[in-house]
């Protein structure tokens, strides 16, 4: 009996001791990412010994795969940064967990709204923005003085203005325009949401086809046939019209805050500014959100809540955020005065209030697909504005009426 | 009369297990794609529900799909022919002793040991329209004024791919070239020699005629391996500039990983596999044919 009794006992408190383990995927965003949440898993680890925390760092390119390997290997992890874009078909598939009953009105009272709302989907929570970028108008002062620019161009008839005379006047590039890889069509919706054009109308079908798009489609045509933008646009991805700003070579682009840090370590000397983006019928610029969220197959949720309400504590977010070069995502972040007093942070950051979102629809990849063969198509003048969006935008709509 | 008949199923009961492994291993990624192709499959994998042969129409019927079939059909010929008519020349030159042939071979051979996801991004360096390796130089010889984008279209980007492609499989052709060379018993030009036949007579009628095996193996082999070849495509332009650099195999990439549609990519690798297969099948029986006749 008394050996029962202590067999039972020691039973008892294994289990009363066994740790719950943890498995969190993290995308890398750069050499910092890694050390940076390992950091987070030490300090958690300390703060609640019964849990154990594992981080696996994967680089961005992969993850989605890696990802899709794990779940149809039921083998999904209980925590994982993804692409917001991705959300929707995680959620179709009933994979993601909505977060809505862990969090408290205080913990979501602590985010900027505009991050937060790309990831609610049906009026539910489905993850926490990790990372977020809005974009802005870089221009190189050196030229412009050089071509006789002062200010920075407000509209986009003035940026066309600009770019002329840094063609004229030095022998830079004028306006950096990505026709090519990932985000092309991205570059284009700033044009379309500053020429007043959607993506998508209110009533769900596509936005590419209306007078507006085309409008900014003709725009960035004539731009390339003038010779205002580098030669060859649909060879430049975005990494190519960073590396001809950083060498001097060009004097307007468009990109995301992480370009400030690159420039900082790259290219020192470069007498650059930063701007809203150009302006025609309203002001706009592209946001972007990485989310985290949890796994409905996790089988230690709570373990996996309590993790994340510890990562998203102010002091691990005004680290990640600053290292990353991302924008704060926790108001209390945005007021410190590192965001606020950084010049061209801070203008960034002011442009907040414009930023547009893409739609979190599935099947987004391939709408982007067809969107980017279109704008190629026009850059290349293998097809009018007009005709190429049309086509699109039929295309687009059978897939959203599937 | 029982012993005897299990005498002659030994060398079969010997070969079975690694036979089955080896049917295993080939076999089930292939059974696993016809069942793919058979069913709706979500983006992680999983099936859903049966729909025959709906997805074999939905991959007719794709645009994208006749183009991308023709792209690879002319960039499988222009490397593989390129590359044979290359590499025989430079094959025999290697086979006649000279000072530093030992040097010439291994430089002949170095493009083999690098990776080819990484020659191809030196290329995409050297192609680059701003810093370009290839503008400097043609500039430099004054053969062209100006920068050219060279991946910035079809036109100039798929030929250069078809080039980088031939450059990339001339090691391997030469190496199977310089085997057939050497296995040419060395009496057979020397009698030809004595009945008088000289320089491209010889050639001709001795040879090529001996080197046709080699010639067969050489031009299936790069069939099959070019017709596959991902790397060069995908890293100078991902099938770019609006799908217009696109072969079967980066469409595939794309359907497959980018739009996350598994059960019509599966159907185009099945599709790839039967055209291959015909293809290595049709080469088999011409050179067959060709053979008994000699």
């Amino acid at each position: 009996m008394k050996r029962l009794l202590v067999v039972l006992f020691l039973l008892v408190w294994g289990l009363a001791a066994a740790q719950t383990s943890l498995r969190v995927v993290i995308a890398e965003y750069s050499g910092l990412t890694g050390p940076f949440f390992q950091d987070v898993a030490a300090d958690f680890q300390r703060a609640h010994p019964d849990i154990e925390v594992r981080i696996e760092v994967v680089p961005w390119d992969l993850l989605f795969m890696r990802l899709t390997t794990d779940i149809a290997g039921g083998r999904a992890p209980d925590i994982s940064i993804i692409g917001t874009r991705w959300l929707a078909e995680f959620v179709a598939e009933g994979l993601a967990e909505p977060l809505d009953a862990f969090m408290t009105d205080a913990f979501r009272g602590q985010f900027i709204e505009a991050f937060l709302t790309p990831s609610i989907l049906d009026g539910k929570t489905y993850g926490l923005p990790v990372a977020a970028s809005v974009r802005a108008f870089y221009y190189n002062k050196d030229l412009f003085e050089a071509a006789g620019i002062t200010e920075p161009p407000v509209s986009w008839d003035e940026l066309r203005e600009a770019a002329r005379r840094i063609v004229e006047e030095t022998d830079a590039f004028g306006f950096g325009l990505q026709g090519g890889e990932i985000e092309a069509d991205v570059y284009w919706y700033y044009a379309l949401w500053t020429f007043g054009g959607d993506i998508l109308t209110d009533d769900g079908q596509s936005g590419i086809n209306s007078p507006e798009a085309v409008a900014a489609a003709e725009f960035y045509r004539q731009l390339i046939r003038d010779g205002l933008t580098q030669p060859g646009p649909t060879a430049y991805g975005r990494e190519d019209l960073q590396e001809l700003f950083k060498a001097g070579r060009l004097g307007m682009m468009i990109t995301g805050p992480w370009f400030i840090g690159h420039l900082a370590a790259e290219a020192p000397d470069l007498n650059y500014g930063v701007a809203a983006l150009p302006f025609k019928e309203r002001p706009a610029t592209m946001g972007v959100t990485d989310t985290i969220m949890m796994f409905s197959t996790s089988r230690a949720k709570e373990a996996a809540w309590q993790f994340l309400e510890f990562a998203f504590q102010p002091e691990y977010r005004f680290r990640f955020t600053q290292g990353e070069g991302m924008l704060p995502v926790l108001k209390a972040v945005a007021e410190d005065l590192y965001f606020a007093e950084h010049p061209r942070l801070g203008t960034i950051v002011d442009l907040l209030p414009h930023a547009r979102f893409a739609p979190i629809v599935p099947e987004w990849e391939r709408i982007a697909d067809i969107t980017v063969r279109a704008l190629q198509l026009v850059y290349l003048e293998q097809a009018p504005p007009e005709q190429a969006l049309n086509e699109a935008a039929e295309q687009i709509n059978r897939i959203l009426g599937r | 009369m029982r012993l005897f008949k299990l005498n002659r199923l030994i060398p079969y009961l010997l070969l079975a297990p690694s036979l089955a492994l080896t049917l295993f291993a080939l076999g089930y990624p292939v059974y696993d794609l016809v069942r793919m192709s058979l069913h709706e499959v979500n983006r992680f994998g999983m099936l859903q529900q049966f729909v025959g042969l709906q997805n074999f129409s939905d991959l007719l019927r794709d645009p994208l799909f006749a183009p991308s079939l023709y792209r690879t059909l002319v960039w499988t010929f222009g490397i593989v022919v390129g590359t044979v008519l290359l590499s025989l020349p430079v094959a025999l030159i290697l086979n006649e002793p000279f000072i530093g042939r030992g040097i010439a071979r291994t430089i002949i051979l170095l493009p083999w040991a690098v990776s080819l996801a990484m020659t191809a991004i030196v290329w995409r360096w050297a192609l680059s329209g701003q810093h370009g390796l290839l503008n400097a130089t043609l500039m430099d010889l004054g053969l062209i004024n100006a920068p050219i984008v060279w991946l910035a279209t079809a036109q100039t980007s798929f030929p250069i791919a078809i080039g980088i492609g031939i450059l990339v499989s001339i090691p391997f052709t030469v190496t199977v070239f310089l085997g057939g060379l050497s296995s040419v018993p060395g009496e057979i030009y020397d009698a030809a020699r004595v009945d008088g036949a000289t320089g491209l007579p010889l050639f001709r009628y001795i040879t090529l005629p001996l080197l046709k095996p080699f010639f067969n193996l050489a031009v299936i082999l790069n069939v099959i391996y070019v017709f596959n070849s991902f790397p060069i495509i995908w890293v100078l332009t991902e099938g770019g500039p609006a799908n217009t650099t696109d072969i079967l195999v980066t469409y595939l990439y794309k359907l497959a990983f980018r739009f996350g549609d598994l059960d019509v990519a599966a159907t185009l690798s099945l599709i790839m596999f039967a055209i291959l297969l015909a293809i290595s099948v049709l080469f088999a029986l011409l050179t067959r044919r060709g053979e008994s006749r000699a």
